[in-house]
């Protein structure tokens, strides 16, 4: 899996980093490291988010998924609204926490140990019945949708991980482009700069 | 360029060049002859639009007065801030994804994340009631528009084709189309011409030459993070620093939360609230301006024992008969990369489909916009409405650089189950949180089957493969829709509300159908007119 993680295994967006401007340099470079503490997470809130990242972006690096776990606890801690929230559905502070806990105790009874104790496939076997809304339901999910629960975690680790550069480097994508903006746009055309293929694939 | 940025709490409030923390010095604190609620695409065409012609105009935005060089990104995750993002309530088969989707918070509205592409209604959109029996008749025609329309595209120097094929306008546009179109624009051109469709470069209201004091476009492919060169139009750019110019006051993060209406049954003002204090705004006329479910919500929220049912709704009609346009995205994955990150996101079209086709077995029509995406964009899509995820989601990312994209932009028919209502859970403001509740109806969603099955086609001509569709929407328009008659109508042809004749709105909720195009320019046609009238009645009477 990881060979094939890219098709420009010889590009870096950071090397680039010098051509942004200041402000968007700011805050991509952030996005490396080091994280303050958790604001809103309990360690072992932030612990299950971290191991549900690594199934849902399919990725295994702690520096990626360092930054996806601090996204979501700012996330989380922020006082600005979710831009919409299904009817039935609780904020996300109590979403996200009561699902959290919901999920652990259903490992725990499909499975007899809590969630960061059983195995990767056991732990994708529920992440993908709660995606479908399918998983065993009991008191905790009361007022939890399990479908909701798992589509706020799934989108904001997927918003944490596709604006990390080390991701966008692999996708081969040219990243933050003012003031330099491009030149060449049409049909087989790259800038110099601009991610290039392997030579050996076709 | 301040230290740090808090969204929440950006405070600046502008006029003549100077920049307030507090609201002691308000140029018409007095009492203003008109005073906007919304400084977006409708409420900055009126301001400068009145303005200009002498009026004391005061346009009160909830969100903050953007600097483009300090404020915005070259970046999607930190650009979402552009968006509302309060929280609304949503329900119907077919929920709508608010936020940067479709809803803009500050100064320009949704204009300063819109893609700039800037189409006119066709005739037809005006008449559907008596052209294919569903929906209703505007009170206006295309005649009605049409002079404002040019005013719109000469004003902001709107770049497109020299022939313009679909529709009574045929061009051609004051500028001149983009040059070079991007490698998805180009795929989906030779998509159209394999198939005998007619295709064009997008008309956009974003610079193909330096305009205004404005450089040109440098296809950096950011238009939906805010424009940082200036090249894309926007009302924050453009009409609202002319509106000030003319004398105009904008007050930047502050929050309308109320209309007041006298014994008489007139508005008399506003309240609006700034860093949790509330002040009062009074005004000779209030236009609201502020989109579709904030309008709607404030007038239900602001009733009072002579309005029970809040202002302007005498005809029930307020929240009701929302629309969107459906909005798939059709992905098809090719041999060579496309890179569809490069340039504007849309630099080709096809309104081949627009028109009422029987034969296709249902009414009205959509266009197809040749679509670019960043990868945030794109992979939230997949997640969230496509339900992608773990190694599926992997898989299509990594060939992120292989796919050329087609977005539909369909018509949806107005149904009155699809509405804004206010719900029991209050906002930081103490108002009702907005219930937005939408369903896709049975015209709808075959028009979608035939647009997405067209898009596909369009890129398999050329060898794409078709790989994915995101089910996605685009825009809100109506919820407090015009018309000539006050019992199922909200406001009259200018604007102007049945019920109360000193308030006015103004924005894409006065829509009545939602046309198969992107809506900006006729949401701006519509603003320019109602300015005029304004104007014209102010010299006949006074208020
Ligand atoms: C991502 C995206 C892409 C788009 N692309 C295109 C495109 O390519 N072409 C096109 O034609 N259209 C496009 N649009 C649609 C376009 O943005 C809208 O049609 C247009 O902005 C609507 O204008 P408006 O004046 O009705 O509302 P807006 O421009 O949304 O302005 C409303 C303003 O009112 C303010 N407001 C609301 N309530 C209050 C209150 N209570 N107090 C104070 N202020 C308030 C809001 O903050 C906002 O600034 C796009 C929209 C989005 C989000
Ligand atoms: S593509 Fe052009 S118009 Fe769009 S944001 Fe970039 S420079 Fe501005």
């Amino acid at each position: 899996m990881q060979e094939n993680r890219t098709r420009y295994p010889s590009y870096d967006v950071l090397n680039e980093k010098d051509q942004w401007d200041e402000h968007t340099r700011e805050i991509v470079i952030k996005r490396l490291g080091p994280f303050p503490k958790n604001k809103f997470l309990k360690e072992h809130e932030a612990e299950m988010i971290y191991a549900i990242a690594r199934h849902v972006v399919y990725d295994q690096r702690k520096e990626i998924l360092d930054y996806v776990v601090h996204h979501l606890d700012n996330t989380l801690s922020s006082p600005m609204g979710e831009n919409q929230r299904k009817v039935g559905t609780p904020e996300q502070k109590i979403l996200v926490r009561r699902g959290l806990k919901a999920t652990d105790n259903l490992a725990k009874e499909q499975y007899g140990a809590p969630f960061l104790k059983i195995d990767v496939q056991q732990q994708f076997s529920i992440l993908d019945d709660l995606a479908r809304g399918k998983a065993m339901t009991s008191e905790d999910w009361q007022g939890i949708p399990q479908k909701e629960f798992f589509k706020k975690l799934a989108t904001e680790i997927v918003n944490a991980y596709y604006s990390h550069p080390t991701v966008w480097s692999e996708i081969g994508y040219g990243g933050p482009a003012y003031p330099r903006g491009y030149v060449r746009v049409e049909m087989g055309l790259t800038d110099p700069w601009e991610a290039k293929r392997d030579a050996k694939e076709s | 360029m301040p230290k740090s940025h808090d969204f929440v709490k950006h405070n600046c409030d502008h006029y003549d060049g100077h920049c307030y923390d507090h609201l002691d010095k308000r140029k018409y604190g007095d009492e203003a002859d008109i005073c906007i609620v919304g400084a977006g695409a409708a409420g900055g065409v009126l301001a400068y639009g009145l303005s200009r012609a002498g009026f004391k105009v005061v346009a009160i935005e909830a969100g903050p007065f953007w600097n483009p060089q300090t404020d915005f990104a070259s970046d999607e995750l930190s650009m979402q801030s552009l968006a509302w993002n309060d929280t609304r309530l949503v329900a119907g088969n077919d929920p709508l994804a608010m936020g940067h989707n479709n809803s803009g918070r500050g100064v320009g509205g949704g204009t300063v994340h819109f893609t700039g592409v800037f189409y006119r209604f066709h005739e037809s959109d005006f008449k559907v009631k008596t052209l294919d029996g569903v929906a209703d008749d505007w009170p206006i025609t295309y005649q009605d528009l049409d002079p404002y329309y040019e005013k719109i595209e000469r004003d902001i120097a709107v770049s497109g084709p020299k022939h313009f094929p679909w529709g009574p306008f045929q061009g051609p546009y004051p500028y001149p189309e983009r040059e070079p179109i991007s490698a998805n624009a180009e795929v989906f051109r030779k998509g159209c011409e394999k198939l005998g469709i007619r295709s064009v470069v997008a008309p956009l209201a974003i610079n193909s030459g330096p305009f205004d004091g404005r450089p040109p476009c440098i296809n950096r492919g950011f238009c939906n993070q805010g424009c940082k060169p200036n090249a894309k139009f926007s009302t924050l750019i453009h009409h609202i620093p002319k509106a000030i110019g003319q004398g105009a006051e904008v007050l930047s993060d502050c929050m309308v939360t109320q209309v007041h209406v006298d014994k008489a049954g007139k508005v008399t003002g506003v309240t609006f609230v700034h860093d949790g204090k509330e002040f009062f705004q009074k005004a000779k006329i209030i236009i609201l301006a502020g989109y579709c479910i904030e309008t709607p919500r404030l007038l239900m929220h602001s009733a009072c024992p002579l309005f029970p049912n809040g202002l302007a709704n005498s005809s029930g009609m307020v929240g009701k008969a929302l629309m969107t346009h459906s909005g798939h995205d059709v992905y098809c994955k090719f041999h060579d990369e496309v890179r569809i990150y490069k340039g504007t996101p849309v630099l080709a079209a096809t309104q081949e489909f627009y028109e009422t086709d029987l034969s296709r077995g249902f009414v009205r029509g959509y266009t197809l916009n040749a679509h670019g995406s960043r990868p945030l964009g794109l992979a939230k899509n997949l997640v969230s409405k496509a339900g992608n995820w773990g190694e599926k989601l992997y898989d299509i990312m990594r060939d992120f650089n292989f796919y050329a994209q087609v977005t539909l932009v369909g018509e949806v028919l107005p149904s009155l189950n699809n509405s804004v209502t206010l719900s029991d859970e209050k906002d930081e403001y103490g108002m009702p949180r907005p219930l937005v509740t939408f369903s896709y109806g049975e015209n709808d969603n075959k028009l979608i089957a035939h647009g997405v099955g067209k898009a596909q086609e369009i890129l398999e001509a050329i060898g794409g493969e078709p790989a994915f569709v995101i089910p996605d929407t685009g825009h809100l328009l109506g919820a407090c829709r015009m018309g000539n008659d006050p019992s199922n109508s909200v406001v009259d042809g200018f604007c102007r509300s049945h019920d109360i004749p000193n308030l006015y709105i103004c924005s894409a909720s006065v829509f009545v159908t939602s046309g198969g195009g992107n809506p900006t320019e006729t949401v701006m046609a519509i603003a320019a007119r109602t300015a005029d009238y304004i104007v014209e009645e102010a010299r006949k009477n006074s208020y």
